[in-house]
């Protein structure tokens, strides 16, 4: 890739003897802006095309080979897309699950994190650190491992089963987060509340929930998206009962031309890219926090 | 000697945000930590009387006291074999890729000057706003033989070999969908080192290799680990990657630990794959903590 043999190529010519500062080719302009010219060719190649072949698919009637562009065009497959029952379901099935998974985790976590803000308790620090536990095992091995304790409860193939299986992987994005918000929060304002005579519950309510609000909006976001866009374990614990849109695409994928799989995606995709837009700065850093999103 | 009346407080306090966590708690520990020692413990031979489906399954080794069998039998087939060292191949090849590209770009993003480092500020975050099947379906439709990418080849004349359907698929995939997160945390670690420390730097003749090496490394090494570690894990439990882009003989261990799950009815095996896996994992994972709490040391000491 151009990235990488750019890199390699500014750390050889760096041995020279004539250079000063950071990086010596920095100081000539011809040979900065080349650098950066292929680095950023290379990513958006890289990164873009793929996504834009498969923009193109969503409205391709013939595409052959070697024809840099489809051949002819056509919105029959969005039809066809639109009124398949397995898509229906599946669609169905995702915004039944993916909203019911994001309340679950606001209700049992918000009060952890309020509680990993505000409260002095011991293993407070441990048990903060301990939740990074769901992100530290290989996913299949985990889903794979959490499925065979399903199968004895009677979950497998369940919706609840889904949602408790979708529900891992919002964990550690619902507490940080909004215990960062909580942190965030001036104590002199609850204090100034107390003072003027108002009660915990009301300080709590009127001050610190709605500054921490953002926070966890963002939270939120982020488990409805990780809960939305999780195919594997909903793969494992779900089929074939449960079949989310994620996991339908594995099937689209094998069994239909292109266009279908390719329309099926911008669908798929919808969600994350509104989400993402709109709090695109503030998701960023939660993001992070997060420490990564499920794969 | 704190009053009654503040240890009472204490106390109030300590239980209330127990309580408040404990619902937390109670899902992390049912959802991943007896999943975790079940599943150990099945490998090992320990079989549930009362689990139908483990006490069904095929290639059973069903034990009163704990057993190597599974991992005997695993390691012995040579399909196994062949599944686990390719995954360790593709996996540490990734993580080195990962981590080179994101530095160049975290570096870029972080000194560079002009218009383009911003483009890139908004380019590499792109993965982030596509689901994992979606990438893999897209870098499909693009590296596949007689595909966009070939058509592109083709038309400037350079010969094209697919990767797709073969390891380097899944590589290019994973280092597609890695970046983010991998600019991200070491963008975040860049940004704490100060212009003027590399100024000074370069005052006293330190070339870029040297301010590399002796300056940016160290004070970023945290969050390389972070990102070595993390990607190590998220490659070597991958599914839905080499599900769709990758060989099928030998397949990663994710593809065949979900096919002998759920396709070949042979639960044991499935779930000692997924043991060996978290072994593997916590290898890394140890490597990770050991190594940032000496940095910590490092620091304190200094």
């Amino acid at each position: 890739m151009s990235t990488s043999e750019a890199a390699t190529t500014t750390v050889g010519d760096t041995r020279s003897p004539t250079r000063v500062g950071l990086t010596w080719f920095w100081d000539v302009p011809e040979f900065r802006r080349a650098m950066g010219l292929i680095l950023v060719l290379g990513l958006s190649g890289f990164l873009l095309l793929p996504l834009a072949t498969l923009l193109l698919w969503a409205f391709a009637d013939e595409w052959r080979y070697p024809s840099l562009v489809p051949q002819s065009f056509s919105l029959r497959w969005w039809e066809w897309v639109f009124t398949n029952g397995d898509v229906g379901s599946a669609v169905r099935y995702s915004f039944m699950t993916a909203p019911v998974v994001t309340v679950i985790a606001a209700i049992i976590c918000v009060p952890a994190a309020y509680s990993f803000s505000r409260f002095r308790f011991p293993g407070r620090r441990a048990l903060f650190i301990s939740l990074l536990a769901a992100n530290a095992f290989p996913k299949i091995g985990l889903y794979v491992a959490i499925a065979t304790l399903f199968y004895r409860l009677n979950l497998m193939g369940t919706f609840w089963g889904v949602v408790l299986i979708q529900l891992v992987g919002t964990l550690v994005a619902m507490v940080w987060i909004p215990a960062a918000g909580f942190d965030s929060v001036a104590r002199e304002l609850e204090d100034a509340a107390r003072d003027a005579g108002a009660g915990a519950l009301r300080v709590f309510w009127s001050i610190t929930l709605p500054l921490a609000m953002p926070a966890i909006i963002v939270a939120s976001f982020l488990a409805f998206l990780a809960a939305f866009d999780e195919a594997q374990g909903t793969l494992v614990v779900g089929s074939p009962t449960i079949v989310t849109m994620p996991v339908l695409m594995y099937t689209l994928v094998v069994n239909y031309p292109e266009p279908v799989g390719a329309i099926f995606s911008i669908l798929l995709s919808a969600p994350s890219v509104i989400l993402l837009l709109i709090a695109r700065r503030s998701l960023l850093a939660g993001y992070l926090a997060a420490g990564f999103k499920g794969r | 000697m704190p009053s009654q009346a503040a240890r009472a407080e204490l106390w109030r306090e300590a239980v209330v945000g127990l309580l408040m966590v404990a619902p937390t708690i109670a899902v992390l520990v049912v959802l991943i930590i007896v999943p975790a020692i079940q599943a150990t413990t099945f490998s090992l031979g320990l079989v549930p009387s009362d689990n139908l489906t483990f006490s069904t399954g095929q290639h059973l080794v069903n034990s009163d006291t704990p057993t190597l069998d599974v991992y005997r039998d695993l390691l012995a087939s040579s399909f196994i074999r062949d599944d686990l060292s390719m995954t360790l191949w593709i996996t540490l090849v990734s993580v080195v890729l990962v981590a080179t590209v994101s530095y160049v770009l975290a570096l870029y993003v972080r000194f560079g000057a002009g218009p383009l480092p911003r483009i890139v500020r908004s380019l590499y975050l792109i993965p982030m706003f596509v689901p994992v099947v979606i990438a893999a379906y897209a870098a499909i439709t693009f590296y596949v033989d007689r595909g966009v990418l070939a058509a592109l080849l083709h038309a400037v004349g350079i010969p094209y070999v697919s990767p797709a359907y073969k390891p380097g698929g899944v590589v290019l995939t994973q280092v597609w969908f890695n970046i983010p997160f991998a600019v991200l945390m070491l963008g975040s670690g860049l940004d704490g080192i100060e212009q003027e420390l590399i100024e000074s730097a370069n005052d006293v003749g330190a070339g870029f290799l040297t301010v590399l090496w002796r300056i940016v490394l160290p004070m970023n090494l945290v969050p390389l680990l972070i990102v070595l570690t993390f990607t190590f894990i998220g490659v070597i439990g991958s599914f839905t990657i080499p599900f769709l882009i990758g060989p099928n003989a030998p397949q990663m261990m994710g593809v065949a630990i979900q096919a002998y799950f759920s396709n070949y009815n042979q639960p044991q095996p499935a779930v000692g794959m997924a043991v060996l896996l978290f072994a593997i994992a916590a290898v890394a994972g140890a490597v990770y903590v050991w190594a940032t709490s000496r940095s910590n040391r490092h620091v304190v000491s200094a």
